[in-house]
């Protein structure tokens, strides 16, 4: 065995199948001429062996890549080869050489178990030929139907003729934004063309090529190769070559285009937050070593964003914090959820068994607290700020009704809430969050301090 | 208290796979969106191509992964990341990868299953599922991260354990863990060793000499030859001789079936990643992994700040089981706890013939996590 590809000389072999090997196929197999025809139009190209990558699928067709000594051979699963040739076609154009050609062999029977596979790889138009041996049933398991019988054809699974159409799948293929589609019969003249064709194709191209199973077609339907274009137009499949365009360019080409021109320098290592070295004790302040916090609003309300500036003001204040989101599985509806803790010890135990403070702003919110039975976690100190709308269906020493969304609107409603929550219990420093804020929408005091802390001094010296 | 020599970041642990990934030098993402491992693509997404790389939307699960094992073959350092569900669809190519010996990288973040399941709910239900997918029992190498910076650290372990050994591997972690925000201390990621897979050099001349799947000893793991490059790549995911070749009834393939084994067998030193927190009067020890992992460090700590004596064994690789290490490391202990946020005690099933004359304790429930307490009160 020669494993040196680039060793080999194509001009001086005149082939790049295995010298002396013996095709496997029953006689007459359609498989024969099809291996025997790309091999030509191999040749006719004169690709580099190495820049040839062959891969084959389940069933006879699967057992060309030992027929092919002299190019790359990838034998796959079921159905899957179309999608291995797109990871291999893709990680060489994008990222390696540029100069591979990947090639598929696939039957019926894998083309449609891959069916999604093709129509992904002619979507993104990548550089896959993909070759179908279509010879209506599954030859190796002792010629069952397929999803590409002809009606009426008999197989050993359809022995009163198949009531179920064949699949027209150059039309998926189009359908699929491919740009290189051709049907063509086994013993087409021009068949070699067409592959060196396909195969030279910059981007996805697709030969359904109709051929005889001797072995367990032809004696039950009595065909001959003759019958093959019948088959297809009966069916109203079409032959020849049925697009050959070049209105999109290979996938490699749009992505250098359009993604990889974004570049940017990636830092993994940079923009650390400026932690301060606060030495401060919550055990001391709070009687608790760390404060767990439950911020609930609307989906939409930018509950969890306003939690994530919390935690980013604790961060830079030194503490460690977690932060867990909860909604619905519909994302953008119902309530919204975010539980805090912010802590000055590291925090192993994410969870909320002994709430600091909830803060509320929407009726999705309070329902889901209860349902969630967040409440019965709560004591007699846990701070509740919620908005006005509400009716909070427990009582504890420190509750805080306030028109949350009405002052600060909707969208800030949670923020207004963390806003009266850090105001009132002082964690740590409240000038960061400040600065935050206005980082982020622009002067604090005209948001919040005018309105709400006027409000909440004013209740709290009630 | 804290101060500012840390590193400090706000991650959770999809956001961190996604920057060990990078770190370990990923070049290829294929995805497909799946809650709670979405975290991981779209991270992927926004870094790949910056460092010139490719991520890539699939159209399912079986498309993510085999796109992966093909860039792969073609020399690219690959990941794909998913939970149960995709799991499920992907283990047909978790073989493929294994029997071609394509380096892979496969990150899973568990949720409440079975099917569909409670898609934002929490759960450790996948701890057999993540291992024993291979028709014929093959080792899957996981590793399981209890927090965002060790899924850092452990993504990059994956693929250095991936390209070493030519294999799949699995960085299991769960919904807890992948979407939990947290602050990270960054310090001594950036030390990491990357390692790459042994690949035979263009340059050379010992063409005749080298096999696709060439091995002395049964453990060797054989050079890497890219799709593409000069050497002929023969890979096949039917059973086969060295050069690729499907032979049936042939010692040779047998011996390349046992060598995808004894590749992992022969090196199981090398697979041990435990960290055992002592405390040598104790007589309990609790054994845990990913999100109860963490809630035994809190129990840990209540339970030493109030005098009581504990041990606590983190296990950050699963699978091959450390079996020698937990006999070992638990023969001081009377009583070992192991709480899994599963069912019917899944890991400890596995483990429990290693503590012989011990009385084992599993603390196991769905549907929330862990609480310490729960754990605490079973400490001797
Ligand atoms: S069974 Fe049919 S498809 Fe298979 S080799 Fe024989 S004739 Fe060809
Ligand atoms: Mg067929």
């Amino acid at each position: 065995m020669r494993h040196d590809l680039s060793q080999i000389n194509i001009e001086i072999e005149c082939t790049y199948m295995t010298k002396g090997a013996v095709m496997p196929f029953c006689k007459g197999c359609g498989h024969t001429h099809i291996l025997r025809k790309l091999d030509e139009a191999l040749i006719k190209l004169n690709l580099n062996p190495h820049d040839v990558c062959l891969v084959t699928d389940i069933g006879c067709i699967g057992l060309a890549d030992y027929l092919f000594d002299k190019v790359h051979t990838v034998h796959t699963t079921h159905g899957r080869s179309t999608a291995f040739a797109t990871g291999i076609a893709l990680a060489d154009k994008v990222l390696s050489t540029k100069n591979l050609k990947t090639i598929v062999l696939i039957g019926d029977g894998g083309a449609m178990i891959g069916l999604l596979h093709i129509v992904n790889a002619a979507l993104l138009n990548t550089d896959v030929t993909v070759i179908v041996a279509n010879n209506f049933l599954f030859g190796m398991t002792g010629g069952q139907q397929s999803s590409f019988s002809p009606l009426e054809f008999i197989t050993q699974t359809s022995p009163y003729g198949n009531i179920i159409p064949p699949l027209d799948l150059c039309k998926v293929a189009m359908s699929s934004k491919a740009q290189f589609v051709a049907r063509k019969i086994s013993t087409d003249k021009d068949l070699v063309d067409v592959f060196a064709d396909a195969i030279s194709y910059d981007g996805f191209s697709i030969v359904e090529v109709l051929e005889l199973c001797t072995e367990y077609a032809v004696e039950k339907n009595k065909l001959t190769g003759k019958d093959l274009q019948r088959i297809a137009e009966e069916h109203d499949h079409h032959l020849g070559i049925l697009e050959n365009r070049k209105t999109r360019s290979e996938f490699s080409l749009e992505y250098s285009e359009k993604i990889l021109s974004n570049k940017k320098t990636l830092d993994l290592f940079n923009n650390f937050i400026n932690a301060e070295n606060l030495e401060i004790d919550f055990t001391k302040k709070f009687g608790k070593e760390k404060l767990e916090i439950i911020i609930a609003g609307s989906a939409g309300e930018k509950v969890q964003s306003s939690a994530a500036i919390l935690c980013q003001v604790a961060a830079q204040s030194g503490f460690f914090i977690t932060q867990k989101n909860d909604n619905p599985v519909t994302q953008g509806s119902g309530f919204s959820l975010s539980e805090v803790i912010i802590s000055s010890e590291e925090i192993f135990y994410t969870g909320v068994d002994n709430p600091f403070a909830f803060i509320i702003v929407s009726s999705d919110a309070l329902n889901e607290i209860i349902s969630q039975r967040l409440f019965e976690k709560v004591n007699k100190n846990t701070i509740i700020i919620y908005d006005e709308s509400l009716e909070i269906p427990i009582k504890t020493e420190k509750m805080y009704s306030l028109p949350l969304r009405r002052v600060c609107s909707p969208n800030k409603a949670a923020l207004g809430g963390i806003d009266v929550l850090l105001n009132l219990t002082e964690p740590f420093p409240l000038q960061l969050f400040y600065s935050e804020i206005e980082k982020r929408f622009g002067k604090y005091d005209a948001l919040y301090k005018d309105n709400l802390i006027k409000i909440l001094t004013e209740k709290s010296t009630k | 208290m804290t101060n500012n020599q840390r590193k400090i970041k706000l991650r959770n642990g999809n956001q961190m796979i996604a920057e060990g990934a990078i770190y370990a030098g990923c070049k290829f993402f294929a995805g497909y969106p799946i809650t709670p491992a979405s975290g991981i693509y779209k991270g992927m997404i926004d870094m790949l191509p910056h460092v010139g790389g490719l991520a890539i939307p699939a159209p399912d699960e079986i498309s993510a992964i085999a796109y992966c094992v093909g860039a792969s073959m073609r020399g690219i350092k690959s990941m794909t990341a998913t939970s149960g569900p995709g799991w499920s669809l992907m283990v047909e190519t978790v073989q493929y990868a294994l029997i071609t010996e394509t380096p892979l990288v496969i990150a899973m973040v568990q949720r409440l299953g079975p099917a569909t399941g409670g898609a934002t709910q929490g759960a450790q239900g996948d701890i057999l599922f993540s291992e024993f997918i291979t028709s014929g029992g093959y080792t899957i190498p996981v590793l399981y991260p209890s927090n965002p910076k060790e899924c850092f650290e452990l993504t990059v372990k994956a693929f250095n354990w991936s390209e070493k050994f030519r294999i799949p591997v699995v960085i299991l972690t769960d919904k807890e863990i992948g979407m939990t925000t947290e602050t990270v201390d960054y310090t001594g990621l950036k030390n990491l060793t990357v390692i790459d897979r042994n690949t035979i050099s263009a340059n050379s001349t010992e063409s005749n000499n080298w096999q696709m799947y060439e091995f002395k000893s049964l453990s060797d793991v054989p050079r890497f030859a890219p799709v593409g490059g000069k050497f002929k790549v023969t890979a096949t995911g039917s059973a086969h001789n060295k050069n690729g070749e499907l032979k049936k009834n042939d010692p040779e393939t047998i011996s390349v079936l046992i060598h995808l084994e004894e590749k992992i067998n022969g090196h199981l030193e090398e697979f041990v990643d435990l960290i055992l927190d002592e405390d040598k009067d104790a007589k309990t020890l609790i054994i845990s992994f990913g999100i109860t992992a963490k809630t035994m460090k809190e129990v840990i700590k209540i339970s030493r700040r109030n005098n009581n004596k504990v041990s606590g064994l983190t296990i950050r690789a699963l699978y091959p089981i450390p079996e020698s290490q937990l006999k070992e490391i638990s023969k001081p202990y009377e009583r070992i706890i192991i709480p899994e946020e599963n069912l019917s005690g899944q890991y400890r099933k596995l483990v429990h013939h290693l503590f012989e004359g011990k009385e084992v304790i599993g603390i196991n429930k769905i549907g929330s996590m862990i609480n310490p307490n729960e754990i605490l009160e079973k400490i001797l």
